[in-house]
């Protein structure tokens, strides 16, 4: 069944092109144990997840359950203790240590919190040097990577070092960076927790469009309950398990974010499950609806010789 | 290189010190290099000017500033009949002289002016013609403020200054000239001679001529390459290896300066190094950026320093002109090497660090 999920108009364009680098993440049984003995502390135990080309994956839970742990994995940052995690046909949890690095830099694209830019470097050679170390020559991966920015909004800050970049263009120079080597997984770590209300909102919506309208996957791991709205799915951990999985859709009428399973209401209609805030939205949509077809039907009618 | 260029030349304070100090330690290594080379040229300056192949010595005298040597009567004649062209006898003999209250070791050459062996350069008057005149090292001269037609007393006679000589000086000890007749009676050794400086005649050749003085007795016959060589090595036992031990000091003050710089600024880029490790740089890269940095910060201070070292050699020459500081180009370009390899040992502390970041770091907070 096809979720439901808004496709509000960002006030940030994005770069106009789909990833020609989709790809599934699968996740099967992955446990992650740190020390031996009686120190052994097991971080993630046997998580499982599939992460589809442009879904949005939220992972949220209380501090030291795992997330950055899980996070660590799925970016082909650390190797799992036991299960395996799967970039398409790749195994990434079986490769060799140094194959690693490649992996992170041309499939994966990874946004901060504390945005992590180079400061000795402008904001277009902090892009352009990523595309560098994948093997750009020096002016195309500045060219790539001014045209990455200036998709973003960034074209009058190309220029500017991270000090003289707000919080907002400081993240989205990380996410240029992150899109540079045109990556099938985008993997976010409070992207918004260092930014106000207004740019977290704008923020939010780019990394939805980048899954969207790129079909890449986008998996987030933060404490911010307004991510929720963009997320396809919300994945509660503690204690290295999931305990807790919500899948979101949006209420067709007033745009609200929803948990399926706590919907107020829910209708399916020619094989589409829509799912609502309240009564009041369901009884809307299908007047609506009811209006739209007999507004077909007339306009067939109207239409015939 | 654009990035190493950037984190160097971010905080720019952090690379002049490592400039500087790459610059002190290459200045002070050429300054030590280029002492010892002027202490080399020093002491082989008088044999290097002195006529002849071959030095004929006492038995077992085997140099001539550290020995005293005082050859048999009639040694002379026996090397001249053994197929010399040309025999130059000098009488000479380490002398402390007093100028000025101050006790002065010099080097007294007594030579025959019509034969050679004294002076081959002078900057003022002449060389003597009577047994009561002497030929001063300029510089010593110069020290002491003595100036030809000046009366110094040497052993206890009084001698004229006719003449200051070039490049005869020493910051250990100079030489002074007099007549050989004048040193017979200052040495008290009527008609000796301390040393023979031998040209060989074309017809018998140096390599003969020696072989046939071996068998003269109560002599040592060496080539002047081999004098000036012992002269060396006996110097060399007692200044070389303090000159050698500073300059090595300098080699290690000047690499823990360029290597304390680059692993500070690495360690406190850790995260941006982390970051760049997650993103997918390989160790190698990373290893590069701060080799790169090094290399900058070490060539930068090198030839900062050669410079400096040019400039602090004629400075110093011109307040202690006895210190002779000789620096070749080739010993500059040995320590801009020496700067790169403060470089690459120095870029070995950062290097670690990097190798022990682990990429997943780059998440936590």
């Amino acid at each position: 069944m096809e979720s439901q999920i808004p496709r509000s108009k960002s006030q940030l364009p994005i770069p106009d092109y789909q990833s020609s680098n989709s790809a599934t993440l699968k996740v099967d049984r992955v446990t992650k144990r740190y020390g031996s003995g009686a120190t052994e502390v097991t971080a993630v135990q046997e998580v499982s997840l599939t992460v589809a080309a442009g879904e949005i994956v939220l992972i949220r839970g209380p501090s030291g359950s795992g997330k950055t742990t899980l996070l660590s994995m799925l970016g082909a940052l650390l190797k799992p203790t036991e299960g395996t995690i799967r970039l398409d046909g790749t195994t990434l949890s079986e490769l060799a240590e140094n194959r690693l690095p490649d992996i992170r830099l041309r499939q994966f694209g990874f946004i901060f919190q504390d945005f992590n830019l180079l400061s000795a470097l402008t904001a277009l050679e902090n892009v352009a040097l990523v595309a560098a170390l994948a093997g750009a020559k020096g002016k195309e991966a500045r060219k790539r990577a001014a045209g990455l920015m200036t998709d973003l909004g960034l074209k009058e800050r190309l220029n500017f070092l991270p000090e003289k970049l707000s919080g907002g263009e400081k993240q989205r120079v990380a996410i240029a960076r992150a899109l540079v080597n045109d990556p099938a997984i985008i993997l976010a770590d409070e992207p918004t927790a260092n930014l106000d209300s207004k740019i977290g909102h704008e923020i939010m919506r780019l990394l939805r469009r980048i899954a969207k309208e790129q079909n890449r996957s986008v998996v987030i791991v933060s404490h911010d309950q307004r991510i929720k709205d963009i997320a396809d799915r919300v994945l509660w951990l503690e204690d290295g398990q999931f305990k807790e999985m919500v899948t979101m859709a949006t209420d067709p009428v007033c745009g609200m974010a929803v948990e399926r399973e706590k919907a107020a209401a829910q209708l399916e209609l020619d094989g589409v499950t829509y799912y609502f805030c309240s009564r009041g939205c369901r009884a809307e949509f299908e007047a609506e609806r009811r209006g739209q077809v007999v507004g077909d039907r007339l306009t067939l009618q109207v239409g015939r010789p | 290189m654009s990035l190493a260029r950037r984190n160097l030349f971010k905080d720019k304070t952090r690379f002049a010190l490592s400039v500087g100090g790459v610059a002190l330690a290459v200045m002070l290594i050429l300054l030590l290099n280029g002492l010892l080379q002027g202490m080399n040229a020093q002491i082989s300056a008088y044999l290097e000017h002195a006529p002849g192949s071959l030095v004929v010595a006492q038995d077992g005298v085997r140099n001539l500033l550290g020995a005293t040597s005082l050859l048999p009567p009639g040694t002379a004649g026996d090397v001249k009949a053994r197929g010399a062209a040309k025999v130059v006898p000098i009488l000479s003999q380490f002398i402390i002289l007093d100028l000025h209250d101050k006790k002065q070791p010099v080097y007294l050459v007594g030579y025959d002016r019509a034969q050679g062996g004294g002076p081959w350069q002078l900057t003022a008057g002449r060389e003597p013609r009577r047994d009561t005149e002497v030929v001063f090292d300029r510089i010593l001269a110069g020290r002491h403020n003595i100036a030809p037609g000046d009366t110094v007393e040497i052993m206890d006679r009084d001698f004229t200054v006719v003449g200051l000589s070039e490049g005869t000086t020493s910051w250990m000890t100079s030489f002074l000239f007099i007549r050989r007749s004048a040193a017979e009676t200052l040495l008290r050794a009527p008609g000796s001679a301390s040393y023979l400086l031998v040209i060989p005649s074309d017809r018998v050749g140096p390599d003969l001529l020696r072989e046939r003085l071996s068998h003269l007795s109560g002599i040592e016959v060496l080539s002047k390459r081999e004098m000036i060589a012992n002269d060396l090595k006996l110097f060399g036992r007692l200044f070389s290896a303090p000159l050698q031990m500073m300059t090595a000091i300098a080699f290690l003050v000047g690499t823990l300066v360029v290597g304390l710089v680059i692993y500070t600024a690495t360690v406190e880029r850790q995260r941006e190094y982390g970051v760049l490790k997650a993103i997918g740089a390989r160790n190698g890269v990373l290893y590069r950026l701060v080799a790169t940095q090094a290399l900058i910060a070490a060539l930068s201070g090198a030839v900062i320093g050669v410079g400096l070292a040019y400039g602090a050699s004629e400075l110093i020459m011109a307040l202690r002109p006895q210190f002779l500081i000789v620096l070749e180009p080739a010993e500059s370009a040995r320590a801009i090497l020496s700067g790169l390899g403060m470089a690459l040992l120095a870029a070995l502390f950062p290097a670690r660090a990097i190798a022990g970041l682990a990429p997943a770091e780059v998440f936590r907070r």
